[in-house]
């Protein structure tokens, strides 16, 4: 209880040291900036304001907003600068929380007509994850995740298997073994493959993979989580090497040659000691491309079958039906009202899966750096 | 010094050489095998064709019992002592545990697809091949153990094809509810490939003589081969794309004076029109039933317009953002949460920025899909990564600059203006142009907010300039091109691709039309790589001078 009083106390006071800094900044500057920025940031609330509403008379505070910072930029650059760079900040900030809000609150609609009453208590959004039916248009009309969250992580986990060790193994050859012409040859090569657009990865994988796969499986039809997951793991290679390159170079030099001088091969140096020492690193290479690998859209889109339904067995990859994104990505034409607003359930879960994956690697690599204590 | 040696010991040295050939060409063997299965396994070599005289199965066979009789018989000669090697006391437990679990899947599926034991009868056996092998590489030395099992197996593969057991008609129907089944075109290759590639690994090793010098020389055969498919794999790509595009790109192809259409440049009043001495209709033309050739230069400029409007929405707030966050906030919390929040927004997916684009900026702009919206969303998708390379760039001038710029009494954001942003140019500039090179690439944000149709005639292409006017209501200014749904290369490829074999406008040859667009779309996107990786080179070098 003191405790909490003693929180509050203390965060009370860093908010009025904060108001008594801003104020003292502020009566250092000519009262006429303080003014001109005062309408600066006014002007700019109400045109998002005016934005939020939809608004068509948004434009007069935009143009109060372009002219003031104008004005402001002339007169008092100074001050000007400081409070667009802060309004910048801002802004990106919010444009995040934007994100969260709008693609939660479309989703809304679909969680409550997908809740279950169990002992007289209703739960929302669980019969979304506890059967397995897809049905937009004959009742009962249900919209469940099932299927597309296993086909993403059909597809998640086999492109995983091709881009984690290729990756590592590549990381390995660039930072460590490849004398300096092949890697000034190599690296850009891994660049390029991560520039070419997912569509053309997709119309290749369409034309020319999947019905090859039908004639070599005898498969019905065409659409494979197989070579999709190969495609897709293809895709998140170039992010899993270029984050694992910098771990394994950050790895002090002084660790490596240590290992040297006492008579190890190169391989031998690299699995005892830069290997482990960037382990961390490497781990968060592979999981910012998982994360790659779950949202990658058009590929999947173009190459399954687009039938929200489970394999048959549940292990079969030789069949691929849909996955979280490519759900999206089909449907968001004819769909409406419930449907519509399951797509938006599909997309918050991309999201926030994506967003923990985010920051779990960057908690791991943040680890790394502090354990290896580099100047960063 | 080494002459000498080589004089006095003539019978060691043509020993140590002749045993060496054998692994080398075990090496060898096994890299031309890898790559007969690749083409086998994508066609160009068919398993009925005859090679040598014997038929392909058989010949990959025999291939597979030579290579895998060469590397046992290493091992063994290395055993006995008649090659002379260092090996360890034991393989150890990573090269263990992996050929315990081949073995294993090899055993169990030799029981009960072969041998037709029940499940418990396969599932015995597995553990007790694979347990067995994992026994034998990890508790005998090094030079038995890292080649016998990997030979071993090598040589059983190979004579499961000679004999015909796994031959070109074989089929293994899996029995699920959804029909799938292994074939021979698939499980031929797959096998040599992969028994190519533990055998020459295993030869390898012992090429290099096992212990630590051997395992070097293993894996970086491996290491090597991966970085190789690598760069093989975005050959082939590239190299097929323009295979199958550039007869559709070059289709009407001309040069010489006059052929091309005629362009009007306005400048100081004074209009001077001038025609294009070169004549490529696909990108100059739209698609029209009156044309010769069609093309898809609608796509292409509202491609450059999409990243034009991106890049003008993106930039400004992305450097603004990362000057605060360097230059003016105090590192800490805040800092750190934004860090956080820039690095989670880029690896979001894009097709959650489509659906925020289609919930939050259509309903704003007229209710309709459109230019405007697809170029924010796509800025959106911008915005974090300029903020990354920005800061990161920013973060890297070295604060005796600022110091040094401070001591001579300027104000703060004068040292930003000009001691910070043209020293962290180069690193923003290049980020800059690699992210924009991901956007124009960009399918999935687009397909909800901005869409476009599939054959685009010439009429529609995007004209920003000419579209501003004045009006007397509020916003006052409209620009109705702005608020018209436009395409874009990579989507128009992906209405191709979903418009199947009936759609096909007046386009005669849909497929070359669908790979020229492909073609196009590589060429617009790998160029901006291209620039975004040649201006890092330069900088770097200037940085160095």
């Amino acid at each position: 209880m003191a405790q909490a009083t003693n929180r509050v106390e203390s965060s009370v006071e860093t908010a009025a040291r904060t108001v008594r800094r801003v104020r003292d900044s502020l009566e250092d500057e000519e009262p006429e900036a303080v003014a001109v920025a005062g309408v600066v940031v006014a002007s700019l609330l109400f045109a998002l304001v005016g934005f939020l509403l939809v608004s068509s008379l948004t434009i007069l505070p935009f143009a109060v907003f372009v002219i003031s910072a104008g004005y402001g930029w002339v007169r008092h650059q100074e001050l000007t600068a400081k409070v667009l760079a802060l309004a910048t900040t801002v802004s990106t900030i919010l444009i995040l929380l934007l994100i969260t809000v709008f693609i939660i609150v479309e989703a809304v609609p679909v969680v409550r007509y997908e809740s279950v009453t169990v002992f007289g208590v209703s739960i929302p959004g669980v019969r979304m994850f506890i059967q397995p039916n897809w049905d937009a248009v004959s009742p009962p009309i249900r919209f469940s995740m099932v299927p597309m969250i296993h086909g993403t992580v059909m597809v998640t986990i086999i492109a995983t298997a091709v881009a984690a060790p290729l990756g590592v193994a590549a990381a390995l050859f660039l930072s460590e073994i490849a004398p300096a012409p092949v890697r000034e040859a190599v690296k850009p090569g891994v660049e390029i493959l991560a520039g070419i657009p997912s569509i053309v990865y997709g119309f290749i994988g369409f034309t020319i993979l999947s019905p090859w796969a039908s004639d070599q499986f005898d498969i019905l039809g065409q659409g494979t989580y197989l070579f999709v997951g190969i495609v897709v793991g293809l895709m998140a290679l170039p992010t899993v090497v270029s984050v694992a390159e910098d771990a394994l170079s950050s790895v002090p030099e002084s660790m490596k040659s240590g290992s040297l001088a006492m008579g190890t091969t190169d391989w031998q140096t690299m699995i005892s000691i830069t290997l482990p020492a960037a382990f961390s690193g490497v781990s968060a290479a592979v999981l910012l491309g998982v994360g790659r690998a779950i949202g990658e859209t058009m590929a999947a889109t173009v190459m399954l079958r687009g039938v929200p339904k489970l394999t048959e067995p549940l292990y079969n990859a030789f069949y691929g039906q849909e996955t979280l994104t490519s759900l999206i990505a089909r449907n968001y034409g004819e769909a409406d009202g419930l449907q519509l607003s399951a797509l938006f359930m599909a997309g918050v879960i991309l999201f926030i899966t994506v967003m923990f994956l985010s920051i779990g690697s960057q908690y791991v690599e943040a680890r790394m750096r502090s354990k290896l204590g580099g100047e960063q | 010094m080494s002459t000498e040696t080589d004089t006095r010991n003539p019978l060691v040295r043509d020993g140590a050489e002749s045993t060496g050939l054998v692994a080398a060409g075990a090496v060898a063997l096994a890299a031309l095998l890898f790559a007969l299965s690749l083409a086998a396994l994508f066609q160009q070599l068919s398993l009925t064709d005859t090679l040598a005289g014997v038929p392909v199965s058989t010949f990959l066979g025999g291939a597979l019992v030579v290579l895998g009789g060469a590397v046992v018989v290493f091992g063994v000669g290395s055993r006995l002592g008649y090659v002379e090697t260092e090996p360890q006391a034991s393989a150890g437990m990573v090269a263990g545990i992996a050929f315990g679990f081949v073995w294993f899947v090899a055993g169990g599926l030799v029981a009960s697809q072969t041998i037709g034991v029940g499940t418990i009868g396969w599932l015995l056996s597995a553990i007790f091949v694979g347990g067995g092998v994992f026994a034998v590489s990890v508790v005998t030395r090094e030079d038995i153990g890292s080649t016998l099992p990997a030979g071993v197996l090598t040589a059983f593969v190979g004579l499961v094809f000679v004999t015909g057991v796994i031959g070109p008609s074989w089929v293994w129907n899996l029995g699920w509810e959804q029909q799938a089944s292994f074939t021979a075109g698939f499980t031929i290759p797959t096998l040599t490939l992969f028994s190519s590639l533990l055998s020459g690994w295993a030869a390898a090793k012992a090429y290099g003589g096992f212990g630590a010098r051997g395992r070097h020389t293993g894996a970086y055969t491996l290491v090597y081969l991966n970085a190789v498919s690598i760069v093989g794999v975005l050959f082939i790509l590239l190299a097929f794309t323009v295979y199958k595009g550039i007869g559709g790109v070059l289709n009407g192809f001309a040069v010489g004076a006059g052929v091309g259409p005629t362009s009007t440049v306005v400048l100081f009043g004074i209009a001077f029109s001038f025609d294009w001495p070169v004549y490529l209709p696909f990108v100059m033309n739209g698609v029209g039933l009156m044309n010769e050739f069609n093309g898809v230069l609608p796509a292409i400029v509202g491609t450059i317009w999409l990243v034009v409007g991106a890049v003008l929405f993106a930039v400004p707030l992305g450097v603004g953002a990362a000057i605060f966050l360097t230059e003016y906030a105090e590192r800490g919390r805040f800092t750190q949460a934004v860090e956080v929040a820039t690095n989670g927004l880029w690896s979001t997916p894009s097709i959650v920025f489509g659906l925020f684009g289609f919930a939050f900026l259509i309903p704003r702009f007229g209710n309709g899909k459109s230019l405007l919206a697809g170029m924010l969303t796509l800025g959106f998708m911008l915005l974090p990564l300029v903020v990354i390379t920005s800061r990161e760039a920013m973060l890297s001038v070295p604060d005796e600059y600022r110091d040094a710029s401070a001591a001579l009494g300027v104000t703060k954001w004068q040292t930003i203006r000009s001691v910070v942003l043209p020293a962290a140019l180069p690193g923003v500039v290049t980020g800059i142009i690699l992210g924009v090179g991901r956007i124009a690439g960009e399918t999935a944000p687009i397909l909800l907010t901005m869409a476009g149709g599939v054959f685009v005639p010439g009429s529609q292409t995007p004209d920003i300039v000419g579209g501003f006017a004045f009006t007397s209501s509020p916003p006052f200014v409209e620009n109705p091109v702005l608020l018209d749904a436009a395409s874009a290369l990579p989507y128009q490829l992906y209405a191709l691709i979903t418009a199947g074999v009936g759609a096909s406008g007046n386009v005669a040859n849909p497929d070359e039309f669908k790979w020229a667009t492909a073609l196009v779309l590589l060429v617009v996107v790998l160029s901006f790589y291209a620039i975004g990786i040649a201006a890092r080179y330069y900088f770097r070098r200037e940085l160095n001078q």
